[in-house]
């Protein structure tokens, strides 16, 4: 610490005086290139986007003709039509349902698991944490159809807890394994310092831990959050009433038609796309730190 | 702490002695309640799922009848290479998976690596471009391949694109899904492309934590930006490589949405992939008993994801 200290002025004069001199034109043609490459893959990243965008504001013959990105006559009217056959805010609010309580529940619940595994001590403690994270291992496709069976049975089949609970279960390991390293990483003498002001377990996982490692908790309810939003292969198989279908499925639906209109599905694609990309800019700054965390530990 | 409990509870202390670990009653009890809940979720959605899936794997069942039929391993020899009509299509199926398995982790890594390095180098940009890179994964989905395969198509964007680059030969007039040549390689790159930004951010989140004293020193013997990389970075973030490589082989291997949504296996069986190949045998098999071949191909895939999980360790901990 104290050595840092007496090195950084010195270190930073050097940074200030340099990017007063004027940059070398090799420097400068560095930046040029580098930026460049930066700006490319931006391109790449965005080039689907770009062409989704452009669709949704072309009407029905314009984008079978093709071949220009910005349309000639941009159109408002098909954006509005599909919303209406894409009934939204039905669909939304079923999204919505099934992506809040499941990263609700998997918060609570491998948050408490993790708090254990982390700093209490109990007999299979090791045993039972490792078991979670072997479920990393095993295939999606392996258990969706003993998970259908099974809900069918259980009669959960069909409505939005057939959904939710499978989709808590799968991010266990991961959520697990990241709380823990986030938990391992808070000083054991926070928890000392509060059992001696009397705070009993659950308010020391409340009051200190919790508050704490919230970056990792956000970023964990964004990791849950993102693929359970944008989910289609359980939900697909186990939905069959209308009422119950989430984004994904209704914009499936839009394709299913008789003739499949490019400029149609697009605006579908641009409206459920929209809601979780608001979400990611709204928690990104969280979700960097959560995840520079969560290598760091 | 260990003081205050020894002062308090002599005798538990001694019992202790005997055994490696000591417990305290609350604690215990505090313990079991705290993994109470994901213990009983598990034990619902997992434990009871997991022992019908290996079950039903030794077994044929079209879904509807009362009674399974037991086969012990038939249904494993049959994937394999006993049945004429499905270890061809594995066999096909299992090609490509291998070849996505080999494409993807590389790819991803010689794109997101060089990336993260860039984009760790500049200043104002950075947090709009962070943004922007990762936008393929926060809509990774239905909705995202709808606009891919809109821009594959005979008359699509890319085609356009080729054509005004003055690449024209490289067109596909039937579309890049639609050749049966073009449609695998398509998919490998469309996979790269929405799994380069996590791994592009865990390689940020590494350089960011790397000891700049090192780099510091490293310029002052003089190491120009290629050393500096080659000989100090690369090696650093072997670790994360080494996590980044993990979960492509395991996604690579298990994942099949992408296939489902884009081509469904198609043309032919050009584009089929295992973990597809399980999901077409357990709900697109209409009323023929191959409910017990999905799960055993589940299986298989399950061995072949602990036994690449071991290597991949194996060969990190050879590398660091």
């Amino acid at each position: 610490m104290s050595t840092a200290t007496i090195a950084r002025p010195a270190a930073s004069g050097l940074a200030v005086t340099r990017r007063r001199a004027r940059p070398s034109p090799r420097v400068l043609a560095t930046r040029a290139v580098v930026a460049l490459l930066l700006l490319l893959y931006a391109a790449v990243s965005l080039y689907p986007f770009l062409w989704m965008v452009s669709a949704a504001f072309k009407n029905q013959y314009e984008v079978v003709a093709g071949g220009h990105l910005i349309p000639h006559h941009p159109t408002l009217h098909t954006l509005a039509q599909t919303w209406g056959e894409l009934h939204f805010f039905d669909y939304f609010l079923n999204s919505l349902k099934v992506t809040a309580l499941t990263v609700l529940l998997v918060l609570v619940i491998y948050s408490a698991a993790a708090y254990a595994f982390s700093v209490l001590r109990f007999p299979a403690k090791r045993a039972l944490y490792r078991l979670f994270l072997a479920l990393l291992f095993v295939p999606g496709v392996t258990v969706l159809l003993p998970v259908v069976l099974l809900e069918n049975k259980l009669g959960l089949l069909g409505n939005h807890w057939g959904l939710i609970l499978p989709f808590v279960n799968g991010s266990a390991p991961l959520s697990i394994l990241m709380m823990t390293n986030a938990f391992d990483a808070i000083p054991a003498e926070l928890r000392e310092a509060a059992r001696m002001d009397g705070a009993g377990e659950l308010r020391i996982f409340a009051t200190v831990y919790l508050p704490l490692s919230r970056p990792v908790l956000v970023t964990i309810a964004l990791l849950t959050a993102i693929p359970t939003w944008n989910e289609y292969l359980l939900t697909r198989v186990s939905l069959n009433n209308p009422g119950t279908f989430t984004l994904p499925i209704a914009l499936q639906n839009l394709q299913s038609g008789a003739v499949l209109h490019y400029n149609t599905l697009m605006a579908g694609a641009l409206i459920v796309v929209i809601p979780v990309i608001v979400l990611f800019v709204a928690a990104q700054r969280y979700f960097v730190n959560g995840l520079i965390g969560a290598v760091k530990a | 702490m260990s003081a205050a409990t020894t002062v308090q509870r002599p005798p538990r202390e001694r019992r202790a002695t005997r055994g490696r670990t000591r417990y305290h009653r609350s604690e215990v009890a505090w313990g079991a309640a705290f993994v109470a809940p994901a213990i009983v979720l598990f034990a619902v959605m997992g434990v009871y799922t997991i022992g019908y899936g290996v079950s039903l794997s030794f077994a044929t069942w079209n879904g509807f009848t009362p009674n399974w039929t037991w086969v012990g391993l038939h249904n494993y020899a049959d994937l394999l290479w006993a049945s004429p009509t499905y270890a061809p299509v594995v066999h096909q199926a299992a090609l490509n998976t291998l070849w996505v398995m080999i494409a993807v982790p590389i790819l991803t890594v010689l794109v997101s690596f060089p990336l993260a390095l860039l984009l760790n180098s500049v200043g104002r940009m950075r947090t709009v471009l962070r943004s922007v890179y990762f936008l393929p994964y926060v809509t990774a989905g239905i909705a995202v391949y709808f606009a891919w395969q809109y821009i594959l198509e005979p008359d699509g964007a890319i085609n356009l694109l080729l054509r005004s680059l003055g690449l024209g030969s490289l067109q596909q007039p039937q579309g890049f899904l639609g050749n049966p040549s073009t449609a695998l390689p398509t998919l490998i790159v469309v996979t790269v492309w929405s799994s380069v930004p996590v791994s592009m951010l865990l390689y940020l989140a590494g350089l960011q934590s790397v000891d700049s004293t090192l780099i510091e020193a490293a310029q002052i013997d003089g190491a120009g930006w290629w050393r500096i990389t080659r000989n100090v970075l690369w090696p650093l973030l072997k670790p994360i490589t080494g996590i980044i490589v993990l979960l492509n082989l395991r996604d690579s291997l298990q994942g099949f949405q992408t296939f489902l949504i884009m081509t469904n296996g198609g043309p032919g069986n050009h584009t089929n992939v295992l973990g597809l190949e399980a999901y077409r045998l357990a709900f697109l098999s209409q009323l023929s008993p191959t409910l017990g071949l999905s799960s055993a191909l589940g299986w298989l895939l399950f061995i072949a994801a602990v036994i690449l999980a071991v290597i991949t360790q194996r060969a990190m901990r050879r590398a660091t």
